[in-house]
Order: C-alpha cells, then sequence, then structure tokens
C-alpha cells in the first residue's frame, strides 16, 4: 500500500451491504416523516386560507372579529352600500359564511359553505364542471369531496332540512379538513335564519389604493365594525387553526429526529464494537485518536447524507402521491425546510458518533494481541 | 440445566440492547402519542354535551353535532318541545363561536347563550352569568388573566366575568357561557335559538323521547345525548383517519428498521457462537428461535417503554399545557401492541436469514 491509502470508513460501511441498507432506510424513514409533518404543518397554513387568497384585500366585519375561520360574524348587509360610499372604496360585496356538517354515506362531513351573491364576486373562482348557482337550492361543491362520495353533476344532498342540487364542481377548492361549497347567499341567510345579513363585506379599493389605508378609513367611518386587510385576517386564521397543531407536530419531529440519530448511532456503535479488534490493531499501528475518530465520523456522516438523501426523495415522492391520491391534503415542502434537514443531518451525524468514539478512546491497543 | 441464551445474547452488548427498545419505543410512542392526543380532544370535545344534564338534544333537522356546525331553530320550538308529553324541562340555547378578548391577549370559544348560565355544570369559581356578564373555562380565564370582575370583549361588546368553571377545553377551542338574549342580540339572532337540551322525565327513556319529539315537532332533529356525542366524536375521527394511518404506516417502518438493525447487527455479532451451538447440535429451528427471541424481547420491552412513556406524558403534558389532554384507550393500546407485533415478525426476517445461512463447519476453519 505504498503510496496509497486505504478508504476503511467506506470499506467497513460497505462491508455489510444488508445491515447498510436497513441503516439507510431507517434514517431515511425518519427524515421523511419530519418533512412529511413540517410539510403537513405548512400546507395547512396555505389551505387555511385558500378562500381568503381569492377574495378582495380588504375584510369588513363584526366589531371585534379578528378572522375569517373561527369565530361568528353578522352584519346588516345594508352596510355595504354605506361602505361603497367611503371614498377610496371601488366594490363592497357581503358574503355570508359557515360550517356545513354535511352528512354524506351516514357520516358527518365537514365543509366550509360560503353563500355569495351571483353575478358578484365572492364565487367559485374556478369551475371543473358545471356552472355557478343561482337557483335558491343549488349548490357548486369541491370536486374533490364530490368525487370523495360518489356526487356529481345533478346529485342532490340534504343539509339542514334543505335539498340543494349539484350544479357545478369546483377546482382547487379543498381546504384543510374543509373543502369548500358554493350556494347563493338567500339561501344560507334562509338555513341560518338571519334574512338581511351578511357575515363579512369584501371590499375592492379603487385601483392603486393602499389596503391598509382603506381598512383604517371604514373603521373611522362607519361605528360598530372592524375593517381589517385580508393579510391580517389570514394570519389570523392561520394562527388559530395551525398553533393547536404546532406542539404535537414538533413532539413528532422531537421524536423522529431521535430516531435518526439513534439508528445512525447503533450502526456505527456496533460497526465499531464488532471490529474493536481491528481498531485496536490500527491503534496499535500508531493511528493517532484523531484519525480514528475521523473514521468514525466519517461512517457516521455517509449513514447521516445518505439516510437523509433517501428520505428527502422518500418525503418528495410521498408528498406527490398524497396530491395525487389524497388530494385534500396539501403537504408544502419548502426548499427552507429540505436544506434545514440537510443541515441537521450533519448534526445528527455528529450526535451519533460520539457513543462509539467514546468506546474507541477507551480501547487498549494492547487488546490487537491477546488473542 | 439450561443456558438462558437468547438473554445472555440480548445483553451481552447492553448498549446496543438499550438502543434498539429506546428506538422501539420511539416508533411506537409516534403512534400511541398520536392516538391519546386525539382521543383527548375527542374527550373534550363532547365535555359540555356530557355534562349538559340533557337526555335529548333538539336541532334543525339534518343537525345532531355541535363542534363546528350550524343549527337555528325558531323560538317556539322550545315550547312546542316543552309541550310534548314526557318532557321534564327544555332548555333553548342559542351557540355560536367567538373571540373572547382582553387586552392583546384572545382565544377562541364556543359562546353559549343559555338562561340557566350552563347549569347543572358545576361552577369551579365564582357565580352563574347574569345580564352582560360572562363565565369562562378555567383555562380561557388563565390565558385572559381574566378573574371574576375582570371586563372581556366578546362582539364588541364587554361582559363581566363572574365565574369559571372547568374541564371543557381542548387545545381546538374553549367553551363561555352569557346570557341567552345578550348573545341574541349581538348575533342579530332575536327570536332564533340554535339547540333545545331536554330532560326526560324519570318514566321514559332517551331514544323513545327523542323519536316522540322528532314525530311531534316538525322541522328538527332529536337525538340522544349518547347519540349525539358519538356523532361529535365520529367528525373529529373521520377527519384524523388518515393522519393516524399514516403515522402508523411511519411509526411501522421505523420500528421494524429499528429492531431489524438491532437483531441484524446482534447476530453477526453472535455469528460464531451461533455456528458452534450449531456444530455441539442446536438444530436450525432451535437457532432460528434464538435470534427470534431476541427480536421478541426487544420489541416487548419498547413496547413496555412506550407504554410507560404515554403514561408519562398523560400525566406530565396536562399540568405544561391544560388544554393538551392525552386519553390513552385500551383499543389504541391494543393497536400499538398489533404494530409490535408486526414489527416483531418483520424485524425478525433479518437475522433469520442469516442465522439460516450458517454452516456449522465454518467454526473449525479459523
Amino acid at each position: 500500500m505504498a503510496g496509497g491509502s486505504v478508504p476503511v470508513a467506506q470499506r467497513q460501511l460497505l462491508a455489510e451491504p444488508v445491515k447498510l441498507a436497513v441503516t439507510l432506510v431507517a434514517v431515511a424513514a425518519a427524515v421523511a416523516l419530519v418533512l412529511l409533518l413540517s410539510g403537513l404543518r405548512r400546507g395547512m397554513g396555505e389551505q387555511v386560507t385558500l378562500y381568503l387568497d381569492h377574495q378582495a384585500p380588504v375584510l369588513v366585519a363584526q366589531q371585534g372579529a379578528r378572522d375569517f375561520l373561527s369565530q361568528t360574524s353578522v352584519l346588516p348587509e345594508a352596510l355595504a352600500g354605506d361602505i361603497e360610499r367611503v371614498p377610496g372604496v371601488a366594490e363592497a360585496t357581503p358574503i355570508s359564511q359557515e360550517y356545513a356538517m354535511l352528512r354524506l354515506h351516514e357520516r358527518p362531513v365537514l365543509a366550509l359553505l360560503i353563500g355569495f351573491d351571483p353575478g358578484k364576486p365572492g364565487g367559485p373562482w374556478r369551475l371543473a364542471s358545471g356552472r355557478a348557482p343561482s337557483g335558491s337550492s343549488e349548490l357548486v361543491l369541491d370536486r374533490v369531496l364530490a368525487s370523495e362520495h360518489g356526487l356529481e353533476i345533478g346529485s342532490t344532498l340534504e343539509y339542514r332540512g334543505a335539498q340543494l342540487r349539484i350544479v357545478g364542481l369546483s377546482r382547487g377548492t379543498s381546504g384543510f379538513m374543509t373543502p369548500l361549497a358554493f350556494a347563493p347567499r338567500t339561501t344560507v341567510n334562509a338555513l341560518s335564519r338571519r334574512p338581511g345579513t351578511a357575515n363579512f363585506i369584501f371590499v375592492r379599493p379603487d385601483p392603486g389604493g393602499s389596503p391598509d389605508a382603506l381598512a383604517a378609513r371604514i373603521d373611522r367611518a362607519i361605528p360598530g365594525i372592524s375593517a381589517l386587510t385580508r393579510r391580517e385576517v389570514a394570519a389570523n386564521d392561520r394562527r388559530q387553526f395551525v398553533d393547536p397543531f404546532s406542539g404535537p407536530l414538533f413532539a413528532m419531529v422531537a421524536i423522529a429526529f431521535a430516531v435518526a440519530i439513534l439508528v445512525i448511532g447503533l450502526a456505527v456503535y456496533s460497526s465499531t464494537a464488532e471490529r474493536s479488534r481491528e481498531y485496536a490493531t490500527l491503534k496499535a499501528l500508531g493511528l493517532g485518536r484523531r484519525a480514528l475518530f475521523r473514521l468514525i465520523g466519517v461512517q457516521a456522516a455517509g449513514l447521516a447524507l445518505g439516510g437523509t438523501v433517501l428520505g428527502i426523495l422518500l418525503a418528495l415522492t410521498a408528498a406527490r402521491a398524497v396530491s395525487e391520491l389524497a388530494p385534500k391534503y396539501l403537504i408544502a415542502i419548502s426548499a427552507g425546510g429540505v436544506a434545514a434537514i440537510a443541515a441537521s443531518a450533519l448534526a445528527m451525524a455528529l450526535v451519533a458518533a460520539l457513543v462509539p468514539a467514546r468506546f474507541l478512546a477507551r480501547l487498549d491497543p494492547a487488546s490487537a494481541f491477546r488473542r | 440445566m439450561s443456558v438462558p441464551l437468547a438473554r445472555r445474547q440480548l445483553l451481552f452488548r447492553k448498549g446496543r440492547a438499550v438502543a434498539g427498545v429506546a428506538g422501539i419505543a420511539a416508533a411506537l410512542l409516534l403512534v400511541l402519542a398520536l392516538k391519546a392526543i386525539f382521543a383527548g380532544i375527542n374527550d373534550r370535545l363532547t365535555a359540555y354535551i356530557d355534562k349538559s344534564g340533557a337526555d335529548v338534544i333538539v336541532a334543525q333537522r339534518g343537525v345532531d353535532t355541535m363542534h363546528m356546525t350550524q343549527s337555528a331553530l325558531p323560538e317556539q320550538t322550545a315550547t312546542a318541545v316543552a309541550a310534548v308529553p314526557g318532557v321534564a324541562e327544555a332548555r333553548p340555547i342559542l351557540y355560536a363561536p367567538a373571540m373572547i378578548e382582553r387586552g392583546e391577549a384572545r382565544g377562541i370559544a364556543y359562546l353559549v347563550g343559555d338562561d340557566s348560565g350552563g347549569a347543572p355544570l358545576p361552577m369551579a369559581t365564582g357565580r352563574r352569568a347574569r345580564a352582560g356578564e360572562i363565565v369562562l373555562e378555567r383555562t380561557l380565564a388563565e390565558r385572559l388573566d381574566a378573574r371574576a370582575g375582570s371586563g372581556v370583549r366578546v362582539f364588541g361588546r364587554t361582559f363581566r366575568v363572574s365565574g369559571e368553571v372547568d374541564g371543557l377545553a381542548s387545545i381546538l377551542n374553549s367553551v363561555a357561557f352569557v346570557r341567552r338574549q345578550d348573545l341574541a342580540r349581538v348575533l342579530e339572532s332575536v327570536g332564533v335559538v340554535s339547540y333545545v337540551l331536554v330532560r326526560a322525565r324519570p318514566e321514559i327513556g332517551g331514544a323513545e323521547l327523542a323519536a316522540r319529539i322528532e314525530a311531534s315537532v316538525p322541522g328538527v332533529t332529536a337525538s340522544t345525548r349518547a347519540a349525539f356525542a358519538s356523532s361529535e366524536r365520529r367528525v373529529v375521527g373521520d377527519m384524523t383517519t388518515d393522519i393516524v394511518r399514516a403515522m402508523i404506516l411511519v411509526g411501522f417502518v421505523i420500528g421494524v428498521a429499528v429492531a431489524g438493525l438491532v437483531a441484524y447487527s446482534a447476530t453477526l455479532s453472535q455469528i460464531r457462537d451461533y455456528a458452534v451451538l450449531r456444530a455441539v447440535g442446536l438444530r436450525v429451528r432451535g437457532a432460528l428461535a434464538l435470534a427470534v427471541a431476541q427480536v421478541g424481547a426487544t420489541v416487548a420491552a419498547g413496547f413496555l417503554l412506550a407504554l410507560a412513556l404515554v403514561w408519562a406524558l398523560a400525566a406530565i403534558l396536562p399540568r405544561l399545557t391544560p388544554t393538551l389532554v392525552l386519553a390513552i384507550r385500551t383499543a389504541d393500546v391494543a393497536l400499538a401492541l398489533v404494530v409490535a407485533g408486526a414489527v416483531a415478525l418483520a424485524a425478525a426476517a433479518f437475522p433469520v436469514l442469516r442465522v439460516a445461512r450458517i454452516d456449522p463447519a465454518s467454526v473449525f476453519r479459523r
């Protein structure tokens, strides 16, 4: 081996391919879990504001309201006229909105029912098939929800004692746990026994107008209401819906990280312990402590990086499969998330290398000659 | 005299055995903890209905849930229900999700407009709400730092806190009580109620009374308390089924990988021992049983550790985050046990395949 070097770490890693494969799969599973869970959390945030994201940039609600989804807001619908007289307002559109616990296949299924005035903004922004509702018992349903329950255009479903006929299927309206449904506002108001009211009024500013300035102006001009920007309301909705899940999700991510570290540590430790005689020989031949630690570090880093790359590919494939097979879930894996997990892989390798490094530090070189 | 070979081999490298048990425990903990969190949410979801004292809940036709649900009935429905034979009491309530604020602190609660102020739910502190007053759930009161006598803002109006109830909040929501007319005014819902809570006379069962109400009062759905609560639980159950399934799959994969890795490394490091045992007469079946016993013992220990950890979490977490309640159900423990069994079976394949290929003569070659 004059002049050459022996790739000891590489040879040790590849000496037992089955063990290497199992280790990589275990690390990949843990990494994929971390990415999928954080992607699910991010996806939840994006889906929560799905409806708002397609509406006008200013929102008027009952005084004290802060968000769109979690609380009740009731306004007289005539208020839209008052708002339109505020300088800078191009259009004010009332909408009614409620959670609708539909009963499909004898099971309760939650949807967000939007009541809008036909021909005005607030209704479905993209139809996959059919048309927008116009009659009092007509409904547009999210395409994914409809297909999950075998509903199609012409199907009828019962909600709060009313028979609603599906006249259209909307696309891109699968909100987090609450797909969207659209009906004329008068229908939604009649079901709620609140005629002449609206839950929110969306306000479109004049071209070039600032939403923040307009919201403040409406707030000052009209008593008994809260005028908010869509951005502000969306942030509050995300906080209300996503934050409660953050604790449990964080715990799961922590467990997954711990498992990844454990698996790498276990794999490197067991191969180190099994080759203690070889390491003792290397020590007896004069290999320094630093070089030995590097040997361990390279193995741990190799496993961590290999498992991480595999895990990222696994997570991306799983996210794609979910979007095909269960489109109601959005797993939004970000480039930042992938970069963070890649950086974490090195941290995992470092922590995992600690135990075998300690083992090597205590290894007696003389043990190489004892048997 | 027999030699406990499996135990000795398993404990030969204690660090590896402990790491294996810890890894399997972590994988099973993913399943157990998630199920316990959802079960805890479910328990709190129906806590108000469970403790409301109602035998039958009357709602708008087609409605048999409360959480994230709308129901609107004419106020006269309560009078019509009260007139049905067998009804001891018919109490109308209004119900709406609301943001409750005090200064910069805020929290979402299901606001119940009930003239009885939430009776017969016991008050933890203070007294039931009168006009212009509100009763908060204890955890929300703590979060808002709103003790009896403080003012909180709801729908742009100020309500004075008159007392607290306990045990109704989950990580998703809280519950608060005001007088029904107060809520009706702010919601522009005068003359409308959401539900009617019905207490049955002692001589009639809930199911019979529910059927009688549906037959007598048009436009309503009447459910027994048990059926109503079961429907509520099914909503969360259905919403979380896919997430739970995914977590079981991930727990299974991680469990198999960890257990398989431990068992396979242990077998490799003891391959010479196995060869010796085979050379002195141990049959292939015996050698395989030895390998399987080690995997089984590791997985069993991992399962027990996961169970102990989830019990510990169930005891500790509610003290740190009062709304995060973990409920451990026998069925969920059984599910984790099934996952553990599947992990053990799959993981045993790694050492079994290696042990089956051992040549007893190999022991004499070196």
